[in-house]
This record gives C-alpha cells, structure tokens and sequence, in this order.
C-alpha cells in the first residue's frame, strides 16, 4: 500500500508480440505506480488492444515480461464487458464471487440484489437489475461491468484496466464513471485507462502513453501535453478533426418522410429526411436516440401514423423491404449486428445485393463480385485491403469501413447510421465522415444517431434532440452549437 | 503477399486437408496389417455403392445446417422415409412412377414442419429436431407395426442396385445431388444468403437476407434428400426395415462436422462432407475386415465425432495462436503485413 509506494504496482518491460501478418507490439515498456492513472492511446491496430490481452492472459507475449507488486490484483473493464447476457445485472455480479466452497453454497438472491443496486447507486440512478442484461442499454451494461471490477476489493492496492468503458457512455455518465475512478486511485490503485477519447484522456489522466505501430513514441505526464500534440503523436500528422465549414445544403425533396412513429424507447416521432442533408439525432441515454435509425429502417417493430418513402406509402417494414426501396441502415452494434464476421470482407460487401453479379443459371461471377469488392475496399480505405479475409480479421475502424462501404454501394436514397464512428481511430473517423459527405452531396438523406456532439456538429445540417423517447428540439444554422445541443439533450434549455 | 508457393504448400497443409493424410494413414496400416482382405477391388466397390446413402444422408444434414439448423432428426427422417416407400408399394400398391414422387414429397413435408417448428414457434433447432426424430420413430413403428415391410414387388430392387459401368446408381444419384448441393451452396446468391443466415442470423437479417424462410428453405431441401436416402435405402436391401434408418444420424453429422474442417477452414461444405465421409467409411470397413466387434463402429463414430469437433475448434483459434505456424508464416514478412 501506500507505505511500500516506492515499487509500482504494474510494471511491463520490453513487451514483445508478433502475429502472422504484422508485429503488434515492439518492445513496450509501462509502469503504473499507486494511485495513479496512465492512458494508454493509439489508433487501431496501434497495439494498446494487444497489450491489453497479453496482460488479461488472453495471449502470450512472445518476449519481455508483466510483473506486478505482491499482491496485486489486476481487474479488467473489457469494451466489450464480459457480461454474460443471459443472466440479470445481479447474477452477472454475483458470478465473479463465490468461488471454492463457497461457489456451492446457496445464493442469497435478495442481499445480492440489493448490494447490486447500492453499487450501481454510485454511477447514478438504479435500473432493473433482475432482467436479463442483454435487454439493458449499452450504457446501463457498461455501469454494470464497472461496478462489478469495483466489487469485493480487499485492498485498494489494485490495478484496474479499463479498455475503451466510454465507448456507450455519454458525457454525464462518462463524468460518474470518471469520478469512480478518481476515487479508486485515490485509495492507492493504480488505472490503466484505454481510450480512442483524447479530451477524456486528458481530462482523467496523469501519464498518457502513445503506440503508433506497435511501437511506443510517447509516455509523458498529462500536463506536459495538450489535444493537439496527442492527435500528432498518435498520427504522425496533424489534427484532422477541427469542424468543417457547414454550408448550408439547398432544400431537397423530402425522401423519408414519418409521422407517429412509435415503437422500442421512441414515443412519437416525426420526422423528415430531405435529399442531400445530414440529420443528426441527438439524446441522453434512454431518450429513445439509439432506437431511431433501427426503426426507421424497419429492423425494429413501430407502429406509425404514416410512413412514406419517396410519396409511396411503406406500410408493411423489414430490412429487406427497406433495402428494395434505397434505405441503407448501419446498425451500432458493429460486432453483432454490423456484419457477419465468419464471412470474408468480399462476401460480407456484397451480401445486400448479388443481383448484379450474377451470371446465368444464378451463379455468382466471382471474379467480378472481388472486383468490385476491391474497388470498394480501396475507396474506402479499407486496410489490409484483402478481399479474402475473414472480416473478424479486420480492426474496429477498417470493419466500419466495410461495413459503410456496403451501405452505401448501391447510392441508397436514405442512409441511416448509428453510431457510426464508434470505437473507431481518428484516421478511420475521417473516412467515414467523407463518406457521409459524399453520399449527401450525392444526393441522399442521411440520418446520424450519435452519442458524440461533436461529431454531429461536425457533420450534420441540423440535428434533432430527443427527450424521453419525443423531440425536444430542433436544432440548425447559427443555433447548432455544442452548449445548445447539451443543454437541450438534458433539458436544461 | 500470398506466394504461388505458399498457397500450394496451405492447401497441402493438414490443417486444410487432414482427411487426405487420416486415409492415407489408415490405409497403409490396413494395407500392412489384413492385405488379403482390404486390398480387394470388391471391397472398394462396395464400400463406394453402400456409403453413396450414408452421403446423402450427410448431405441431408448439412444444407439445414449451413443455415443454422442442426438437424438431429436425419437417421429417423431416412428410416421414416424407408419405411414410407416400403408401405405405399407394398400396403397401398402405389406404382414406382407415383411412390417415388410421394416419398420425396412426404421427406420435403417433414422438413417443412421442422422448418415451421424452428421460425415459427421459436423452438431451438436441436429441441425441434430432437422431437421430431422421436415422432418420426413413432411414425415407422404406427406404419410398419415394428415388422420388416418384405413384399416390394421385383422391380425396386433395380433402382439401387442396376449399375453403370460397374458401380450402382446411388453412387451417380449421390454425386448428382453433391454437385447440385455444391453449386447452390457455393456459387449462387441463395447460398451465400445461407451461410450469413448461420453464422449470424441478426446480422443477415439486417443485410436484407430473409433468414427464416431460408432455415425453412434448407429443411424442405434437406428433408427431401434424406427421403431420397430413405427411398434407395429400401430398394437396396429390398425391404422396408425400421431399425436401419436411425444408424444413419451420427455418420452422418460425423461427416458434416469432420467435412467443415476441410478445405474452407472452419465452414461446412460438400465436398469436405462427402471425402470425409467416405474415409471414416473407410475405417469401419477396415476395422470390420480385421474382424473387430460390431460395437467398434459406435466407439469410432462416436471418437470421430468429438475429434472433428474439435478439431474445428483448434482451426479457428491456431489461425492466431499457433508458435509453430506463425514462425512458418511469419518468415519472409515485414511487420506492415499485406498492404500492397
């Protein structure tokens, strides 16, 4: 504990791992003291995911070593949670106990709810913690991960690894989930925070700690650096996300067109998609954000007083149907929901439509199908642009390229995205945010859910705040500004 | 990149084809160790013409499978469908012309029913197929009174056993029905639809594909190709038996399964299924030529199964794990990977 502070409590010395295709990790060295919080950033494929499973077990180092003080534990917060979403917020928590004898003992499943309940308390208001997890917001998921690596600690001398927590928070929650974490560290543990959010990094911690390739370029205290020399240091170049020039698009014809519609968290929606804009939907968690695009694009049951698409009334919804009538929907959930991940790049672009690969007798012209897929991979910048690997083989932000780059192969009239830069590096951002461009200077309606308002000032026309699953606002031109859109998603306007 | 050399030596691997090297393996321990009896050009045709039921029978559980059904009925489906064509020559009197059609109708029924079970009632596939096999067993027993069904009349016999250039038919229906399963499965759009639907049905189904009526669609196929199996089951050995049919399950997924580790890395696939087939085919025999006890062919299958299953599994997580095969991978590259 603090007494024997002098040795850190995590140390990484010349970590080495290389896998078939490229080096991930080029001698990285780390040391986390007590009570301090060290950020680890990078784009994709930089390495910090590596670092992060070689020190969870989940592969080996091929050299260096990880040693930890005597005693020390090291709990992880994965990005993707490691719930199980079969069992309820308690069950989930109860699981990581109760080991040995004890994992025979009967469970007491009232005390276990209420111990649940009092530590979720400590990020913010309580939610049914005796539903299945899976049906819980990524948001509420993510408080019950954190709270179940804070649970049963017996002594603060710990090291908590967080690997991108914040990716399904928004800022408030963020803020919770900070302040938890200050309040750990300052009992004695040590953090390991991983992040894609550099203000978040800098606003949460000591030491920031940059790979690039694998390698380290940089590990200095927090103070000694500001956002734009962390975008260089990440890059190689320099800051690529300040706000575009909006101008203003023309009035194009309404393409999507909706009145009453209601179904998931959405009470009542209208809304209307004009060729040639991009509409940002905006939202705190549960006010019914997350849900618009998926219902709009049929993939989710709503009822609606009226839903039209280019003036033809679209009564009878599907993905299919909407995808015969020019609507493309990239859902959020990109490892789920995204793409088939035991499919190749190739056949995952071109799953949607085959009808003009086809040659007689309906075979697939495979020649002309990874053509095309080519093509597109290289428009998109998609790396390594293999038309044969499995898209499970693809990092974060080059699977999100794929997955837009299928969204948009056949200029759909209407594109609805949620959440499209998710766990996504800043390079891979850029890519996406062009093509977003492009599709609406093409002439299509574009719709971007997002919990990231600088995102949606960054790329939208006018954006639509929702409270409590109605609009609250509506929100262009000279009113589209950051402190506007916060005040209106919290209802503080 | 990929060298020319390089692929050859992958597609020579033993991971991509460790059928290949367990046959030749096999068959040089055979060859050394009961050469009179296993070197017999008789006993290589038969094993072709008995095994060509067995494949379909695979086949049959395969196509369901590809789009996430894994059909534990098959056996009983092959066993109902013998049973059934038995009892309309024999009982009803049907003419082959007309017979032949029921059969393959009543098989296409059954899978629509499974089919139905699945989407629609929202019943796992190995809960459905697992009840379904049961009410199908029950069905053979209410239709054959649990009696062998012996008078077929002359000409059944013919379809089975009539050969072509010295091999039996079922062996070109086998072939015809692969050849077809292949093309739809791998070279059409309906196929690729298929795999998605299996691997991740959320997702096809947000990619437009119509994940249910393509799980009906592989059952109807896939039922009808067991009746098929069913049907010649019958005319080969000119009876309608209701105890041989459910032997036809655990081969067959044993194939399917083993099948998946060949070739495509880790997905199912025809050819994979009809090679390993014929070599785990080709074990029993040996092992039934050496003179081992009957029960040796539940020991083998049963082993094959939990080894082709996991050998799948080793396939899927060597692709990163493997010390030995990255540094065989790993010579010659730079750290920037493939980028062109």
């Amino acid at each position: 504990m603090t007494g024997a502070a002098a040795a850190p409590l995590l140390r990484v010395i010349d970590l080495v791992k290389a896998f078939p295709d490229l080096v991930a990790l080029d001698r990285v060295s780390l040391r986390v003291e007590a009570g301090e919080v060290v950020a680890v950033v990078g784009h994709n494929g930089s390495g910090k995911s590596t670092l992060v499973k070689i020190l969870a077990g989940v592969h080996r180092a091929d050299g260096g070593m990880v040693e930890t003080a005597p005693g020390t534990e090291l709990h992880f917060i994965h990005q993707d949670l490691g719930l199980v979403g079969e069992l309820t917020a308690a069950e989930n928590l109860a699981l990581a106990k109760g080991t040995g004898p004890a994992s025979v003992a009967p469970s007491r499943g009232r005390t276990e709810r209420e111990r649940t309940r009092a530590l979720i308390g400590r990020f913010g208001p309580v939610f049914d913690v005796d539903v299945p997890v899976r049906g819980l917001t990524p948001a509420q998921r993510a408080v019950v991960a954190i709270s179940r690596a804070l649970d049963g600690w017996t002594h603060p001398a710990n090291v908590i690894v967080l690997d991108e927590p914040t990716e399904s928070l928004h800022r408030g929650e963020v803020d919770v989930l900070f302040d938890a974490v200050r309040r750990v560290a300052a009992d004695g543990a040590g953090v390991v925070f991983v992040s894609h959010r550099l203000d978040e990094v800098l606003s949460l911690a000591d030491r920031v700690v940059v790979l690039r390739d694998g390698r380290k370029v940089a590990d200095e205290p927090v103070a000694r650096i500001d956002r734009r020399r962390l975008v260089e240091l990440i890059t190689g170049r320099a800051d690529v996300s300040s706000p575009r020039v909006r101008d203003r698009r023309g009035e194009g014809e309404v393409v999507l067109s909706v009145r009453g519609l209601r179904g998931a968290t959405i009470e009542r929606l209208d809304l209307d998609l004009r060729a040639g804009e991009v509409v940002g939907v905006a939202g705190v968690l549960g006010s019914g954000r997350e849900a618009v695009p998926s219902l709009l694009a049929g993939a989710t049951a709503a009822d609606a007083e009226r839903f039209t698409v280019s003036e033809t009334a679209y009564p009878r919804r599907s993905p299919a149907r909407s995808m015969r009538r020019g609507i493309a929907f990239v859902p959020g959930d990109r490892g789920r929901l995204g793409a088939v991940r035991d499919l190749t790049a190739r056949e995952n672009v071109t799953l949607p439509q085959l009808r003009t690969l086809t040659g007689p007798l309906g075979w697939v012209r495979t020649g002309a199908e990874r053509a095309e897929a080519g093509a597109l991979m290289r428009e998109y910048d998609v790396r390594p642009a293999r038309t044969e690997q499995r898209f499970a083989l693809f990092s974060g932000g080059n699977q999100q390229k794929l997955v837009m780059a299928r969204a948009l192969r056949d200029r759909p009239a209407v594109v609805l995205l949620d959440e499209p830069t998710q766990g996504v590096d800043i390079g891979a951002k850029a890519t996406i945010y062009e093509a977003v461009e492009r599709a609406a200077a093409g002439g299509a309606a574009v719709l971007v859910s997002s919990s990231d308002a600088k995102e949606l000032l960054r790329i939208c026309d006018r954006v639509v705040v929702l409270r409590e699953g109605r609009v609250a606002a509506e929100l262009s031109g000279a009113e589209l500004r950051e402190p506007r859109l916060v005040a209106e998603s919290y209802g503080l306007a | 990149m990929t060298t020319n050399r390089g692929a050859v030596l992958r597609a020579l691997s033993f991971r991509n084809i460790s059928a290949v090297y367990i046959f030749v393996a096999m068959f040089a321990v055979f060859s050394l160790w009961i050469p009179e009896k296993f070197l017999q050009p008789g006993v290589w045709r038969s094993l072709l013409d008995a095994e060509a039921l067995t494949g379909l029978a695979a086949l049959a559980a395969l196509i369901p499978l590809v789009a996430g059904s894994l059909n534990l009925a098959v056996g009983a489906q092959v066993g109902f469908s013998a049973i059934l064509s038995a009892w309309l020559l024999s009982r009803a009197g049907l003419p082959i012309a007309l017979q032949l059609p029921a059969v393959l109708l009543a098989g296409a029924a059954i899978g629509l029913v499974t089919g139905l079970v699945i989407t629609r009632l929202r019943v796992e596939p190995i809960i459905a197929t697992l009840g379904m096999s049961s009410i199908l067993l029950a069905g053979m027993a209410w239709i054959s009174g649990s009696q062998q069904i012996l008078d077929l009349g002359p000409d059944y016999r013919w379809i089975a056993t009539g050969q072509l250039g010295g091999v039996t038919f079922p062996v070109y229906i086998l072939l015809a029905v692969a050849v077809a399963s292949w093309y739809v499965l791998e070279r059409t759009p309906v196929g690729r639809r298929m795999y998605s639907a299996g691997f991740n049905p959320e997702a096809a189904r947000l990619a437009g594909v119509h994940v249910e009526r393509l799980r009906v669609g592989a059952l109807v196929a896939g039922g009808a190709i067991a009746a098929l199996a069913g049907a010649l089951l019958t005319s080969r050995i000119n009876a309608g038996d209701p105890t041989v049919g459910p032997s036809f399950l655990l081969p067959a997924l044993t194939a399917v399964f083993l099948g998946s580790t060949q070739f495509k890395g880790g997905r199912f696939n025809v050819w994979g299924t009809i090679i390993s087939m014929y070599v785990l085919a080709v074990g029993i025999k040996g092992l039934q030529l050496a003179g081992s006890p009957r029960w040796v062919n539940d020991l083998f299958y049963g082993l094959a199964l939990i080894l082709a299953v996991a050998l799948s599994q080793w396939e899927r997580t060597a692709r990163r794990g493997s010390a030995v095969g990255r540094v065989l991978r790993g010579i010659g590259r730079r750290p920037d990977g493939g980028r062109s």
